[in-house]
């Protein structure tokens, strides 16, 4: 009885089926170099330049926190859509995604940032606590009074004949904070991004 | 006047066979369908009404989250109609590596379609070989964009990342071999006999139909109807002068055989981008301005519209998209089930279709 199971059984444990059986063929499944991940630090340093958290699409998807060594971009994996504009925004490299960091060397290729800032004199009161607030103002008229007066025209913001104007909007680092200050939403700062092709000699 | 209906069957909302919840009514007397009827909005996401007060650099990634299989066109229509508005410049090297991710991601959901259409007739060993091939492209995808579904690639005033020498070798050399593997299973479809009783003269839908439900993309391309597409309109597609493919038979047969085509077709048109390639810079810069404009492109559908309204700063203050599918259902609920003999041909009708649900509801 046995004899007849023997084709059987030689064609189970043929050498080339075992084989075939317990060392898999299938190549590993490898991440590519080129795939672009989660932004990840490459170990320059950080010069709170936020421009990463300016170009960020996602929101709350990258901070930029101040730890013990310095300022530091921390990107919140929950949030983060992959990308990758804060590398291409960052003026110092400090994050890496995948082959952006390389190929924005070798294509020329920059994000560059200006901002915008609109009043709506409809809503604005004159209370002039955007331009007390705004950290460009501080640096230059220390001593800028309530309500957003000064003598000097200097300033990015100024509060004059009851109206919030934009003197220099070309200081702007876009922090928004006369946004986050305004009561009535009557300022809005946005962000111009534009995606620019550099040439050689400025790298 | 009263009509002898058998019974009402709900097909789907979830079904083996849909990629994405949909239910398809059929009026039947025995197997016979007598007409058909769609309910949709099973996954509203309200994706416009997200968009809308946002700048143009959030949209441009919701844009592309409207549709997972093709976000590619879903981005560039959305930043070439705010390129119309803002009369931003393209380098030409930037326009042409548009087309070229345009047309991967065109090959990728076609593939992907007829994979689908095969898994429905029950030929799912064509199908895996057809997914085996959609990897290949998505390979290509990702190694020119770095990701393989949102790719968000293309910019205001050209590209993100300009293709290298060695890529572009590698593509060439990918293109022969998915080239080669595309024909074998399209002559696979075309002589199996089992796909042809599945397949032909099922789910009719005449050039009259097409017209009257508007039909786009590759349904009205397989009625006859080449006019329908929109490439023919693009200036970039227009410099690389190709022929748009059409069938005029008519039936799922036809539907998924002008993909298959469209899939050489579309290798074609990258070849010919390859060749055509000028060096230079691959962005042209220019901030998006305000205006409004409605604007289409053609994506592996159909026709795709947007509508965009926007601020001097670059915001979206208002955006209406139309996408292909919501016409293609409507030309297969109404025109092609009616008179589909049996009912295991209903989902299968619907499939070669290409319904993408997230599309039609957003």
């Amino acid at each position: 009885m046995p004899l007849p199971l023997l084709p059987y059984l030689c064609e189970i444990v043929r050498l080339e089926w075992v084989r075939k059986f317990f060392f898999v063929k299938t190549a590993p499944l490898v991440t590519p170099s080129h795939f672009r991940g989660f932004p990840e630090l490459t170990g320059k340093t950080c010069t709170h330049a936020l421009f990463c958290m300016m170009a960020c699409p996602a929101p709350g998807a990258i901070d930029v926190i101040k730890t013990t060594e310095g300022w530091e971009p921390r990107i919140h994996k929950g949030h983060c859509i992959r990308c990758g504009l804060c590398v291409e925004a960052c003026p110092n490299g400090v994050l890496t995604s995948g082959r952006i960091l390389e190929s924005m060397f070798y294509d020329h290729t920059r994000l560059s940032f200006s901002f915008r800032i609109d009043v709506d004199t409809n809503l604005c009161m004159g209370c002039g606590n955007c331009a007390v607030a705004c950290p460009v103002n501080k640096l230059i008229d220390a001593q800028m009074a309530y309500g957003g007066r000064a003598s000097t025209d200097q300033l990015l913001l100024k509060v004059s004949e009851g109206k919030c104007h934009v003197l220099h909007p070309e200081l702007c680092t876009g922090c928004k904070t006369c946004e986050n200050h305004c009561p009535n939403e009557a300022i809005r700062v946005s962000r111009l991004l534009e995606a620019v092709h550099i040439e050689e000699e400025e790298i | 006047m009263k009509r002898t209906v058998d019974v009402s069957i709900p097909i789907g909302p979830i079904h083996p066979c849909f990629k994405e919840p949909a239910r398809v009514k059929c009026e039947t007397k025995g197997e016979f369908v007598l007409s058909a009827e769609v309910e949709l909005g099973y996954m509203k996401k309200g994706i416009e009404r997200i968009m809308r007060g946002r700048p143009w650099q959030e949209v441009m990634f919701l844009a592309e989250r409207v549709c997972g299989i093709c976000s590619v066109i879903h981005n560039m229509v959305f930043i070439e109609a705010l390129e119309q508005i803002s009369a931003i410049f393209v380098p030409d090297r930037a326009a042409l590596l548009r087309v070229i991710v345009n047309e991967l991601d065109r090959m990728q959901s076609h593939i992907l379609a007829n994979f689908s259409y095969c898994y429905t007739i029950e030929h799912e060993t064509l199908g895996m070989y057809l997914l085996d091939v959609r990897e290949h492209v998505m390979d290509e995808l990702e190694r020119i964009t770095g990701a393989r579904v949102t790719c968000a690639y293309i910019v205001p005033g050209g590209v993100r990342f300009d293709l290298r020498h060695e890529d572009a070798l590698h593509m060439r050399a990918n293109l022969a071999a998915i080239e080669g593997e595309v024909v074998r299973y399209m002559h696979m479809f075309e002589s199996g006999p089992l796909i042809a009783l599945r397949s032909r003269s099922i789910g009719v839908l005449t050039r009259e139909a097409a017209l009257e439900a508007c039909a786009v993309g590759p349904t009205a391309r397989a009625s006859g109807m080449p006019e329908v597409d929109r490439r023919l309109q693009h200036p970039t597609y227009q410099k690389l002068g190709f022929i748009p493919v059409s069938r005029t038979e008519g039936d799922n047969y036809a539907r998924i055989m002008v993909r298959f085509q469209e899939v050489l077709e579309s290798i074609a048109i990258i070849r010919r981008c390859l060749d055509m390639l000028p060096e230079g810079p691959i962005r042209g810069g220019g901030i998006p301005g305000a205006g409004e404009i409605a604007y289409s492109g053609e994506a592996p559908r159909g026709e795709l519209s947007y509508f965009i309204k926007t601020d001097a700063a670059g915001r979206v203050l208002d955006i209406a998209i139309q996408t292909p599918s919501i016409m293609n259902i409507e030309a297969c609920c109404h025109y092609m089930l009616k008179g589909v003999a049996s009912l295991a041909d209903v989902p299968s009708t619907f499939v070669s279709a290409d319904p993408c649900i997230a599309c039609t509801e957003r």
